[in-house]
């Protein structure tokens, strides 16, 4: 029987992964609110994240659908 | 906004339970250990702020009616005058960083080329309001919170499974996926924030009609700025752009909505 933490892993990490890929934006906002002054990827009275950022963020997303799909031919 | 300050603080208790109990801290442990954590964090933001934009300071001699409107602003909101700076941002921007008493304003070398003197003055006075309202602090400190629950949460998955892969995976994707739920209710208390700095600048300055014109001006200026790869790329952020989950997870609000609460 499959183990309930992977398929939690699997449900879980494709989820997240689906996030980064769709809204790459805000991920990158979630992890700098705070840390780093708004908008510098954008305009004033924005909180626009630059296209770098984006990419590297659904860069990631595809890399957890990825371990996610590899957790699958575990079960 | 209490209700969302209620939520954040029993996402922090429910961590240091956990701390508590798991680790076998003492309670002032925690707190000394989330003091210092969140201070780091603010200490090191505010550097990294600065230097992410390579601010340098402006000084008297070469922008004194900038110096001048900023005294008279904090005079007015009863702040002390907080040191400004200038970048090179490639857009139009501002922000402040730091605290009420050791505060910095930075406005980019674009925004005083785009806005004519009076818009000028309603941006510096939205920034000051931020300012003299702590939101910078709280903003570090609801990001602090956040980071705290998922590093709980991340430990918490990782010293009750047997340290597979699974496992691994498992205590990564949780910690970003509680910090992201926390940071919806930080976010809920910094959009509100900025519609409260809005006001202040308003009040300030007499009128909302000049920051209300340089949002305008910004905005409209940004339209058909995205070249072809922004295109491309945006195309694929189906929720990024504004509805559900992007609203949730914005620090500010719709800039149109903003400019017509300014006219109001």
């Amino acid at each position: 029987m499959a183990d309930v933490r992977t398929l939690l892993a699997i449900v879980l990490g494709a989820l997240l992964g689906l996030v980064c890929v769709l809204a790459p934006g805000a991920v990158v906002r979630v992890q700098t609110a705070g840390r780093r002054p708004d908008g510098t990827g954008g305009e004033y009275g924005t909180d626009t994240v630059s296209t770098r950022w984006k990419r590297v963020v659904q860069a990631l997303g595809i890399g957890c659908l990825l371990v996610a799909a590899g957790l699958v031919t575990t079960l | 906004m209490a209700i969302v300050g209620s939520i954040l603080f029993a996402f922090y208790a429910v961590a240091a339970v956990v701390v508590m109990g798991v680790f076998q801290w003492p309670l002032w442990l925690v707190l000394v250990g989330s003091v210092l954590f969140v201070g780091v964090q603010y200490k090191i933001g505010k550097w990294m702020a600065l230097r992410s934009v390579g601010a340098e300071d402006l000084s008297e001699e070469r922008a004194p009616d900038l110096h001048h409107r900023v005294e008279s602003l904090s005079r007015d909101m009863g702040i002390d005058k907080p040191r400004l700076m200038i970048a090179r941002m490639g857009v139009p921007n501002a922000f402040a960083v730091g605290r009420k008493g050791a505060g910095t304003v930075v406005v980019s070398e674009e925004l005083l080329r785009t806005l004519d003197d009076a818009e000028v003055e309603g941006v510096l006075a939205h920034e000051l309001a931020h300012i003299r309202n702590r939101d910078v602090v709280m903003m570090v400190l609801g990001q602090g919170v956040a980071s705290i629950v998922a590093i709980v949460a991340q430990w918490a998955i990782l010293m009750t499974g047997d340290n597979d892969i699974a496992d691994f995976f498992l205590a990564i994707v949780v910690g970003q996926l509680t910090q992201m739920l926390v940071m919806v209710f930080v976010f809920a208390i910094s959009r509100y924030r900025e519609y409260v700095a809005d006001g202040d600048a308003a009040a300030a300055i007499g009128t909302g009609e000049p920051l209300a014109r340089a949002l305008e001006k910004i905005s409209r200026g940004a339209e058909g700025r995205d070249s072809e790869v922004d295109t491309q790329v945006n195309a694929l952020c189906i929720f990024d752009g504004r509805g559900g989950l992007a609203n949730l997870l914005s620090t500010h609000p719709p800039v149109e909505k903003r400019i017509e609460r300014l006219r109001r």
